[in-house]
């Protein structure tokens, strides 16, 4: 998109109803933000609990399908909680995100972190517990992703 | 602590670096360890209230877990320390700032009544649903760290 549009769509954003509520309501992005942070929070300690039973260390003594079956879902619900408030982050103050070239990096790189997380959910249902060369790299990949998406996240406010 | 210190301490070499060049790389690393501080406690916490892992002893989970959380919360520490340098008189008198440290001691104290007290009769309820001290301490270190993180980001929204 010409970055004119973007510029347009921004200013658009800006204007609409739950932008300005948000916008005027004391407090509000502070709050959001904290929503944001600890759902990142959680998601960062599920990712890292994920990627060590993928590589068949940290809580080794539950099966694989077991753990991936109640910290899959966790991160999915994470996920969720994080897009919401991401969302109305974007929607309150849009010129912060919307023309970021950071912020596309990050949203690049979450793409990556969700489809590594619906292989490692495949490999669960496999029953495949063997932590493969490949699955190890993968694993280490993993929370090398999610730590350039907490980068990338915080460099927005600089850029 | 007079701000005679402090106002030295900002002015030293590494805090005017930190301060002009290095504080948003210093502070992604800060919000790294600090994900995965508060991100694994929550999990032991979970566990020791009894809502999640139940199927794992709680000192497996916690073994397995929490070198993590101390390894992060020594990089926490370390970042956060030349964080406050580059603005300590600021961060000193910042409203926020000093309510996260006071939860820290908090959570630093229930931590330790937790070890030193609570935790004596861990093989009793270690595979099963742990006593009701045990799940208080374990739903304060959950209150307690949501605060340090919900104050921990309100400091940047506020002028330190």
């Amino acid at each position: 998109m010409p970055l004119v549009s973007l510029l347009r769509f921004s200013n658009w954003l800006s204007k609409t109803p739950v932008s300005l509520l948000i916008q005027s309501t004391h407090g509000a992005i502070a709050s959001i933000q904290i929503v944001h942070i600890l759902c990142l929070a959680t998601l960062t300690a599920l990712a890292l609990s994920l990627s060590l039973r993928i590589a068949g260390r940290g809580l080794a003594l539950e099966p694989l399908p077991s753990l991936a079956g109640r910290f899959v879902p966790a991160v999915w619900i994470c996920l969720a909680l994080l897009a919401l408030s991401g969302a109305l982050l974007i929607i309150a103050e849009p010129h912060r995100t919307v023309r970021n070239s950071v912020f596309y990096l990050k949203m690049a790189l979450l793409v990556v972190a969700i489809a590594l997380t619906l292989w490692f959910a495949a490999v669960a249902r496999r029953g495949e517990e063997q932590p493969t060369k490949l699955r190890v790299a993968a694993a280490a990949l993993y929370m090398l992703i999610w730590a350039g998406i907490i980068v990338a996240g915080r460099l927005i406010a600089y850029h | 602590m007079n701000h005679g210190f402090l106002e030295w301490l900002q002015g030293t070499p590494l805090a005017v670096a930190v301060s002009e060049v290095w504080f948003p790389r210093v502070e992604s690393l800060h919000v790294i360890s600090m994900a995965i501080v508060a991100g694994t406690i929550f999990i032991v916490d979970t566990r020791l209230i009894g809502l999640t892992s139940t199927k794992l002893p709680f000192s497996y989970v916690s073994a397995r877990l929490l070198p993590w959380t101390w390894s992060a919360f020594a990089c926490s520490a370390v970042t956060g320390t030349l964080l406050f340098m580059s603005n300590a008189t600021g961060y000193y008198d910042n409203g926020p700032f000093r309510a996260k440290m006071v939860l820290l001691v908090l959570a630093g104290l229930n931590m330790l009544y937790f070890q030193s007290v609570t935790l004596r009769g861990v093989v009793a309820w270690d595979s099963g649903r742990p006593p009701a001290a045990a799940r208080l301490s374990g739903l304060i270190s959950l209150a307690l760290w949501c605060g340090v993180i919900g104050f921990g980001r309100w400091i940047g929204f506020t002028h330190a």
